[in-house]
């Protein structure tokens, strides 16, 4: 049963390479976007690289985790892994997982590249991949969060970033500081370790919240 | 009395009425005697003159769109776990109260900010919790009108209350770091030179009022919200013709 679940979403995503590619293109375009809009200093740049690449992770999460039950809801597939023998939360665990692996992954192994276009040092690189690696399950998870509870609606588009935005704020501000931590070398291991705290807070408990937002907003 | 009595939706709307009148003007005459005693009777600041005397709407307006939020958040979980429609009703009538008293801790605080600091704002880590704190409020409001069915739309509104009651201290605290990190003491420090206690009398009272003001407005509130829900029973259509 979990298998055929696995090998179900990994061909969905795999079927319909929008999927995968839009974020990353997305993720582009806009950090893209930040020097012909600020002008191409590289002092500034070095200033504002971490929160521009922050800011444009965070945009990307929200766009891929609007829709996120919105097909399975539309199919009648939710209210099957509702009912079904095997755990349910262990199913939304795996849709989260799968979810960070073909959407927010691509882009963390992007980011040396990103490091080039803007020529951010080899260290400092490396702790911004860090702190994406450990921040971004834990984005992708809240905005999940936030399209179950939007299931119900039909109409959610601009909805779920206005719900969903302020429970990122600490995740934001540990990594944005782990980055200014390191640039100016100072010691950034508790920041990481603090975001990781978040990770192992948020993961494990996620699913059985999702599980019961599911049940809240199916039986309407 | 019996608990389940005064949960009764027609019983408490039919209690109410004559209660919240008189709440209502109770509350005014305290008021008024609040103001009196904040701007008349409790002494000048040494240090900031009169301005200090807007502390006595800022203060327990900012206390109040915290506690506001817990009383939202606890309210929305009885009612999720034990499905008791008052507490329904009471937990998103929360929200729009505990919205307006953020905003006025927050409009008061600029006000008071001009002349003390110098700015209207600064990005201080109370006055940045106090923002988000708005920003938690207004998800939950613009949440809860989004969805055409009023009871499902509470039970997805309460589940996010307690959500971010349970993030609150996570942000709090993440924000006051960060704040520590990015800039001195400069501006807040001398926040506290500890207050006489004829200064601060006042503002317990103006705490006391600011409570009973609240409870006034929600048994308003949950009053229009019953309304609203049983409009079309037959009880209400009798009581109000009677």
């Amino acid at each position: 049963m979990i298998t055929t679940i696995v090998k179900k979403e990994c061909s969905l995503y795999f079927r319909n390479l929008n999927n995968m590619f839009l974020p990353l293109i997305f993720f582009f375009l806009i950090i893209s976007i930040f020097p012909l809009v600020l002008g191409p200093e590289k002092i500034l740049f070095d200033k504002i690289i971490p929160g521009v690449i922050w800011i444009t992770s965070i945009l990307t999460t929200l766009l891929t985790s609007n829709n996120f039950f919105k097909d399975d809801y539309n199919n009648g597939i939710i209210e099957t892994y509702m009912t079904s023998e095997s755990s349910v939360e262990l199913i939304l665990f795996l849709k989260i997982i799968l979810c960070w692996i073909f959407t927010c992954f691509p882009i963390v192994i992007f980011i040396p590249l990103v490091s080039l276009l803007f020529d951010i040092p080899f260290q400092i690189s490396l702790v911004i991949l860090l702190t994406l690696i450990i921040g971004t399950p834990v984005l992708i998870s809240i905005g999940i969060f936030g399209s179950a509870l939007t299931l119900g609606l039909a109409k959610n588009n601009t909805l779920l970033p206005v719900i969903i935005l302020p429970f990122y704020i600490p995740v934001l501000i540990f990594s944005a500081s782990a980055i200014e931590a390191v640039s100016v070398g100072l010691p950034y291991g508790m920041q990481i370790y603090i975001l990781l705290a978040f990770l192992f807070l948020v993961l494990p408990i996620m699913p059985y919240l999702l599980k019961y937002t599911l049940g809240i907003s199916i039986n309407n | 009395m019996n608990i389940s009595k005064i949960a009764n939706l027609k019983f408490f709307y039919i209690k109410t009425q004559k209660i919240s009148f008189f709440l209502s003007i109770f509350t005014l005459v305290l008021f008024i005697i609040g103001i009196y005693w904040g701007l008349y009777i409790a002494p000048e600041d040494y240090l900031q003159g009169n301005s200090y005397r807007i502390m006595y709407v800022h203060v327990p307006a900012a206390w109040l769109s915290l506690q506001t939020y817990i009383i939202m958040a606890v309210t929305g979980f009885i009612a999720l776990v034990w499905k008791i429609k008052i507490m329904e009703i009471t937990s998103i009538q929360c929200a729009p109260i505990g919205a307006f008293f953020t905003i006025i801790a927050l409009v008061t605080g600029m006000i008071w900010g001009k002349p003390t600091w110098g700015t209207y704002w600064v990005w201080d880590a109370r006055l940045t919790s106090e923002l988000i704190l708005l920003f938690l409020y207004v998800g939950i409001i613009v949440l809860y009108s989004a969805f055409n069915d009023k009871r499902q739309a509470v039970k997805i509104t309460s589940l996010l209350a307690i959500v971010g009651l349970i993030n609150i201290p996570i942000i709090h605290y993440s924000v006051e770091w960060w704040n520590t990190l990015h800039q001195g003491p400069t501006v807040t420090k001398f926040d506290k030179p500890s207050a006489h206690i004829t200064m601060l009398l006042p503002l317990l009272y103006m705490f006391i009022v600011f409570n009973i003001y609240f409870l006034t407005v929600i048994i308003k509130r949950v009053r229009l919200g019953i309304y609203m829900r049983e409009k079309n029973n037959k009880w209400m259509e009798e009581y109000l013709n009677d």
